[in-house]
């Protein structure tokens, strides 16, 4: 058994601090080991949740899509939405291949939005309450404890 | 970089002799060019001379993709003015002195300009006068007559109409060219500012375009420099004023704009001072259109070090630091926050 990640980046951003730090004689190297701390203490955390996140949103955008298919009226879109939802699942956990799928997804998401705005109807306007809920919890899913939000 | 300090200032100061450059430093920050401190010491006509210099010099790559010549302009345009600006000395546009374009200008001595000094204990009876003096200074960059100045002769002004728009288009293309994923967030702020434009303003005037707390150099007796001009242009002065109230630089996180003042008074002292009434309308319109800008920002410089143009860790520092939190404002700024 060896030390997790998040623990030895978190392990190496302490030690640059305590450690290294009062050794810095320049305004901009400490500005960079500052910087080197505070990167590791977030790449810890996205290092854990990465592939946890990004499977939970597929999901949830692949579903939101699916939903839309029938309130959007353009065929070309139709179309893209049907080779996106056809299969629902992930079949490659890297998080590169998961980052990629997430990327198509929540562009032909920005397409089927702008699309959702301007159909009328009560279920355009439910469909469009859905994606900004969706918009919202992508920025909870995306959120660090450190930093400044 | 010392010699070829002194010896390109050899060459700018007619008579000088024996040119000795010292306390070279970098100074932190800089997002869109490298800021560095130097003195210079010589001798001219048999007497000692000394100054102290900030060297604005062209990174490999940056979080603004700025142009050097345009800063430099809005600075001597505004010396002898009632803003105060350091001092514009020398500009390159070539390599060949220090190996990039640079600018070079006076230094003001014993200022500070962090965004975190500001809440010490030591400013607390200056605070509101210097918040005051921030919004007064806005309303003398609007109401300066650029028309005949450095200004003119390196920007064309938009019409009144195209102001919003002008800006818009810019910020649109730097997310089009720079970003490294989907922004579904900011382009449906792209889209409703397009769907709902704002009035044009009363007068298309210098828009500093950067103008927050972090960005002057204060002292206890009051400000002293508004520096950080690299993304000054002609346009709605409404700009600056939403700019200034971005949630992104609420240092203090309790609301108040750059963490020295509240907003509704901010806005009376920026009227006061300048004779306007603010839209407060247009002012939203230029709120959520600053969420989109300061995205922009923040994905030019994913983009730099992804790409391998930088290695300056600030690029990414401010990807994983602010691209989500600047979604979140956004979405707050389109009452679609939490």
């Amino acid at each position: 058994m060896r030390p997790d990640t998040p623990k030895v980046l978190f392990g190496i951003a302490g030690q640059l601090i305590m450690q290294i730090m009062p050794e810095v004689r320049t305004p901009i190297a400490g500005q960079t080991l500052t910087l080197s701390a505070a990167l590791l203490s977030m790449v810890a955390q996205e290092f854990d949740r990465a592939a946890s996140r990004l499977v939970e949103e597929n999901r949830s955008v692949r579903t939101l899509l699916a939903a839309s298919r029938d309130t959007v009226s353009e065929q070309a879109l139709r179309s893209r939405i049907d080779a996106e939802t056809a299969d629902m699942h992930e079949h490659d956990f890297h998080v590169s291949a998961l980052q990629a799928v997430n990327d198509r997804l929540r562009s032909l998401l920005i397409d089927v939005h702008a699309a959702v705005e301007t159909t009328p109807g009560e279920a355009a306007a439910g469909l469009n309450e859905r994606i900004w809920d969706e918009l919202k919890e992508s920025t909870r899913r995306r959120h660090l404890a450190s930093g400044l939000a | 970089m010392e010699p070829e300090l002194a010896k390109y200032l050899t060459s700018k100061i007619p008579g000088s002799t024996g040119m000795a450059i010292s306390n070279v430093f970098r100074i932190p920050g800089g997002a869109s060019r490298e800021t560095w401190m130097f003195d210079a010491a010589w001798e001219e006509n048999g007497e000692s001379r000394s100054e102290a210099f900030i060297l604005r010099k062209d990174p490999p790559a940056s979080l603004l993709a700025s142009q050097r010549e345009l800063e430099y302009a809005f600075y001597r345009a505004f010396e002898d003015s009632g803003v105060p600006v350091p001092r514009m000395r020398w500009i390159e546009n070539g390599s060949e002195a220090l190996g990039a374009p640079f600018f070079i200008m006076e230094r003001i001595l014993g200022c500070d300009s962090n965004t975190t000094r500001i809440q010490d204990a030591e400013y607390a009876p200056v605070r509101d006068a210097i918040a005051r003096r921030m919004y007064e200074i806005m309303a003398e960059i609007h109401d300066f007559d650029w028309k005949g100045t450095a200004i003119e002769e390196v920007l064309a002004p938009p019409a009144p109409g195209e102001c919003w728009k002008r800006e818009l288009d810019h910020w649109e293309q730097v997310i089009n060219e720079n970003e490294l994923s989907p922004q579904p967030i900011a382009r449906a702020a792209i889209r409703w500012l397009r769907a709902n434009p704002p009035p044009p303003p009363d007068r298309v005037t210098v828009v500093h375009a950067d103008y927050r707390v972090g960005n002057f150099l204060y002292t206890v007796k009051g400000i002293h420099g508004v520096v950080d001009w690299e993304m000054a242009h002609l346009g709605d002065p409404l700009e600056d004023l939403a700019w200034s109230f971005m949630e992104a630089w609420e240092w203090t996180r309790d609301g108040r704009k750059g963490g020295i003042i509240w907003a509704e008074d901010a806005i009376r002292i920026y009227e006061e001072a300048s004779g306007t009434k603010v839209n407060r309308e247009a002012l939203h319109w230029w709120d959520v259109f600053g969420s989109v800008k300061g995205q922009a920002i923040w994905l030019t410089g994913a983009r730099s070090f992804q790409d391998g143009k930088t290695a300056e860790l600030m690029m990414p520092f401010t990807s994983y630091w602010l691209i989500n939190f600047q979604d979140e404002i956004m979405l707050r700024a389109m009452g679609r926050g939490a």
